[in-house]
């Protein structure tokens, strides 16, 4: 019950703070939409195409934007010295990570928001409710690793370069199973349409139900050294 | 009760040794105040002390507990202000008081309270970013004591603060244990039992022992400063470099 109450004291903080400072999410939306235009021209979609390149437009977007969002969850918290003060509280290592985690998620999603639909409006795709769960599916696990990364990170002075560095490679699978799993369902496939091969919807979920198990173990080593 | 106990204490950041060897003592409800120029050691130990660094060596016992282990546990019972607030600009005083407290498993009483204490009620409302460094200094005062905590660590929380800072500090320490690291004596003098003189992370003697007080280190209204830059009144510094090598003075408390 503390455990949770801390998370989300701490989530609803960085939200709120969010919200009045105004720096990421206006940032986060101009880099989707600029993306996407950049994508259009560069892969001259309208030209026919846009199926197959769609999910790989989408994915690629999403991790270059999940390593923006991510970047600064505990940078500026290390530089201020308020990270430091929220650890000298009963709160716990732990909580302060899966708070910290669960408003880096809200806010990849709220850019998902906004990918979505100009996805839809710029590359034609297809968006239905399999490609909204795939992509939150992964939205989970994704943030929670580098939320992780991105602490560790905020340690060294090559925080930017570290942080990519870090997290890409053990992005591959949600990358991997998602794009997938994005492909079938933009061919107008649905939840169950790819269960023979490996049913991507519960890969998704393993590997979410891993890292945040892994991710919440390791938090009190890389928080608090 | 010994509230403080460090033995051999020490901290190392790569070859260089920051801080000691260094044994200390802080008995419950002492004022301790912690002196010494730049790079002395000041805020390696009170990092420390308070739990937010591992010592490189030696041994830290707070409230009886060992230190480094049992960190989680004495959290609850320590207050600290660093060089660096740990607030936050976008909220306002009494958010940023509000969500240390409900990590603290408080409620807005609490940050109310703490709020009241450091004379900011008035401010309540406004962003820390539209707070004078003083008032933020003061909030993070407020935090400090928010949780009634039972030792307090204080990294030069005179620094930005008014003529009326001292009587807040006052207020403040009333009933704890306090370790505050200060360039300021008289305020050290005033408000604290006794004091610690570092020296190149060295213990380097009581700076309120007579034969100190009496070549002008730690003279009331003086400075360590200025007894370090030779400037008038800072014959010290020509005593400074004899202060580790000469024989440990007796220990004297004010009073």
């Amino acid at each position: 019950m503390r455990f949770a109450a801390a998370a989300l004291a701490v989530a609803g903080k960085d939200l709120r703070c969010e919200l009045r400072g105004k720096e990421l999410l206006p940032a986060l939306a101009q880099f989707v939409v600029l993306s996407l235009v950049i994508a259009g021209f560069a892969f001259d979609l309208g030209s026919g195409g846009e199926a197959r390149l769609s999910p790989g437009v989408l994915w690629l977007v999403l991790v270059f934007a999940g390593l923006l969002a991510f970047g600064r969850t505990f940078a500026a918290e290390r530089d201020s010295g308020s990270l430091e003060a929220m650890l000298l509280t009963p709160a716990g290592p732990s909580a302060i990570f899966a708070g910290k985690a669960l408003a880096a998620t809200v806010l990849l999603v709220a850019c998902e928001a906004v990918l979505l639909p100009a996805m839809a409006v710029f590359l034609a795709s297809p968006i239905s409710l399999a490609v909204v769960a795939t992509v939150t599916l992964a939205t989970v696990g994704m943030a929670s690793l580098g939320c992780l990364f991105a602490a560790l990170a905020a340690q060294t002075r090559a925080r930017e370069l570290l942080l990519p560095v870090l997290a890409l490679p053990l992005w591959i699978p949600f990358v991997v199973v998602g794009s997938r799993a994005v492909q079938v369902a933009m061919s107008g496939g649905g939840f169950g349409a790819w269960s023979p091969e490996g049913q991507p919807y519960a890969v998704l979920l393993d590997f979410d139900i891993l890292f945040l198990v892994v991710t919440s173990l390791a938090a009190r080593f890389v928080l608090d050294d | 009760m010994i509230v403080v106990r460090a033995r051999s204490l020490v901290q190392r950041f790569g070859d260089r040794v920051a801080l000691g060897p260094l044994d200390l003592e802080l008995a419950a409800g002492e004022r301790l105040a912690v002196l010494g120029g730049n790079g002395a050691g000041k805020t390696t130990l009170l990092r420390l002390l308070a739990t937010v660094a591992r010592p490189a060596g030696g041994r830290l016992e707070l409230f009886g507990l060992e230190a480094t282990r049992q960190r989680e546990r004495l959290r609850a019972r320590l207050g600290y202000v660093g060089h660096q607030l740990g607030l936050y600009p976008t909220l306002t005083a009494l958010e940023n008081l509000e969500f240390f407290a409900r990590l603290h498993g408080l409620g807005r009483e609490a940050a109310w309270r703490a709020l009241e204490t450091v004379g900011m009620g008035e401010l309540a409302r406004r962003r820390l970013e539209r707070l004078s460094r003083g008032q933020q200094q003061r909030l993070a005062l407020a935090r400090s004591v928010l949780h009634g905590p039972e030792l307090l660590i204080l990294d030069e929380p005179d620094a930005s603060l008014d003529a009326e800072g001292g009587e807040l500090l006052g207020t403040l320490f009333q009933g704890r244990s306090v370790v505050m690291a200060t360039h300021d004596l008289a305020l050290a003098r005033r408000l604290c039992d006794r004091a610690v003189l570092l020296r190149a992370g060295r213990d380097a003697g009581d700076p309120w022992a007579p034969w100190l007080l009496r070549d002008g280190l730690g003279a009331p209204g003086g400075s360590w400063h200025r007894a370090r830059a030779g400037e008038p009144g800072g014959e010290a510094s020509s005593l400074a470099p004899t202060i580790g090598s000469a024989e440990r003075p007796e220990r004297v408390r004010r009073g």
